[in-house]
């Protein structure tokens, strides 16, 4: 359902292939890296040693974010079926889909 | 984790030997939140309307038992939810600013913590559909009302339906719902939803038809009153009144409440009551028997019958049977296979009665025929017939 109040906007980031940790476990918590914007609104994420361009999309159909509702998850293979609330919507996506350009470093410089 | 320092960022820049001064000066450090690898999130694909829907605070419902395919329904309208998988990952990110909106706030914060509230490779598309209900139907036809006088009430162990069980078991909009029960003329009993079984309800309609024709009274000008004193204590008068309802125009004169019959429903449910009491009848016989059975100053034509009963031009004599189009299966391909069962060829006038229903918003009898069936001339006339073999 919608909610009291407006809904949250938010941003949703594409990126090409997977995102793994960098240490072994989970990646909550885990870094993702900076994203910069030039001053010509291009978005500039630095992810490990990596950077990638993008650009920003306005989406001709926006999204809905759901969060399921309930406790355990419903072993359901035939797909969405339960209780969702609508959390936030999404109207504005970075698309990043260059190559990432790898950064090539000698030594990092100690801060 | 440490949240990142103004320090940090700008060695990360300098390493990757990008130059500040081209930059806005605030930056997004992004990091997974602590809920984002539960999958708990998901993403829903907006078709037009429902944003506006959501951001206007209404709410959008999933639909569908284990075993059908999951719909999604907003107030008045239903669609098909199919999920849709890309090759990229999609991270969902609150609190994360354009450049548009860091420009237009130049005090804005230099380094933003952002945390990423989830991710996936995938996303629910939605597709607008017919609603589904059929089902509605067949659930209150389990048990339909025969009358205060019926025993099977007392006893019944079937199911009865509020307003609510009906939206948890229908994959259609509230809306919608609400819409069909007024059009299959269901009336609500003691907070139930309940259809009139056939026979009940042509013996109230007869009540009144008689009483119309006794009293004289014009067919556009029944007063409610009146019926409800006369049969008062024939039938309950909530019953009479949802078969004037049925039957009739509701309009006021001079503060009462008249009904203008409507004479098309009429006769089409005489009809119905006539056919269904064999296969099929001759047809010329039937039209004489059925312009006798319907009120005085009533017209039958067999237009009345769209949808309802189909003539065999092709026998010798010609005959008429029922063929209900609220029997036949709701899905596209299945209802055009069993049309084809029942009838080879069928000319479009014959057909579309038939189909009209499957059209969806913006398609016509046209392209539904077009795209089910196949076309050919016979003695000089249009007809369609199977794409495939029936067997």
């Amino acid at each position: 359902s919608g909610g009291t109040g407006a809904l949250a906007q938010w941003v949703l980031v594409e990126l090409q292939g997977e995102v793994q940790p960098r240490q072994s476990g989970d990646l909550a918590g885990s870094l993702l890296g900076d994203l910069h914007y030039t001053c010509e609104g291009i978005p500039v994420l630095i992810v490990g040693h990596h950077i990638l361009y993008g650009k920003v999309v306005q989406l001709e159909k926006p999204f809905a974010v759901l969060v399921k509702q309930g406790g355990a998850p419903q072993p359901s293979s035939a797909g969405p079926h339960g209780h969702y609330t609508v959390t936030a919507l999404i109207k504005t996506k970075l698309l990043f889909k260059t190559r990432p350009k790898p950064i090539i470093t000698h030594v990092p410089k100690k801060v | 984790a440490a949240m990142r320092s103004r320090a940090e960022v700008d060695a990360t820049l300098q390493t990757a030997k990008l130059n500040p001064a081209e930059l806005l000066p605030a930056v997004h450090c992004l990091s997974f939140g602590p809920q984002a690898g539960g999958g708990e999130c998901c993403l829903l694909q907006l078709e037009p309307g429902l944003c506006a829907e959501l951001e206007a605070g209404r709410s959008l419902v999933i639909r569908g038992e284990k075993d059908e395919h999951a719909v999604l329904c907003s107030k008045d309208k239903t669609y098909d939810v199919k999920i849709a998988d890309t090759s990229n990952m999609l991270l969902f990110v609150p609190g994360c600013k354009t450049p548009e909106e860091l420009n237009a706030d130049p005090a804005s914060c230099n380094i933003i913590h952002s945390q990423i509230a989830g991710f996936s490779k995938n996303y629910w598309e939605l597709r607008r559909c017919r609603p589904k209900l059929k089902k509605l139907r067949k659930l209150l036809m389990e048990d339909p009302y025969e009358g205060p006088d019926s025993q099977k009430d007392q006893t019944s162990t079937f199911s009865k339906y509020t307003t609510e069980d009906l939206l948890s078991l229908i994959q259609a909009s509230e809306e919608e719902i609400l819409h069909q029960l007024q059009v299959i003329d269901a009336c609500k009993i003691e907070g139930y939803w309940r259809i009139l079984d056939f026979d009940y309800e042509m013996k109230l309609l007869s009540h009144v038809t008689q009483l119309i024709d006794s009293e004289s009274w014009p067919l556009s000008k029944v007063p409610l009153c009146a019926c409800l004193e006369e049969l008062g204590s024939l039938e309950p008068r909530e019953m009479i009144e949802h078969i004037l309802l049925s039957y009739g125009r509701k309009y006021f004169d001079a503060g009462e409440v008249f009904f203008e019959m409507l004479e098309d429903k009429i006769c089409r449910a005489i009809a119905q009551m006539l056919l269904q009491n064999a296969v099929k009848f001759n047809l010329s016989e039937f039209e004489e028997v059925w312009q006798q059975s319907v009120p005085e100053g009533m017209t039958t034509r067999l237009d009345q019958l769209q949808g309802l009963a189909l003539v065999d031009k092709s026998s010798r004599p010609e005959t008429i049977f029922l063929l209900k189009v609220e029997d036949l299966p709701e899905d596209n391909q299945e209802r055009f296979n069993s049309l084809f069962g029942i009838r080879e060829k069928w000319t479009e006038v014959d057909i579309t009665p038939y189909i009209q229903d499957l059209c969806a918003e913006k398609q016509t009898v046209g392209a539904l025929l077009t795209k089910y069936a196949r076309s050919s001339m016979l003695n000089g006339v249009k007809v369609f017939n199977s794409r495939r073999p029936i067997s």
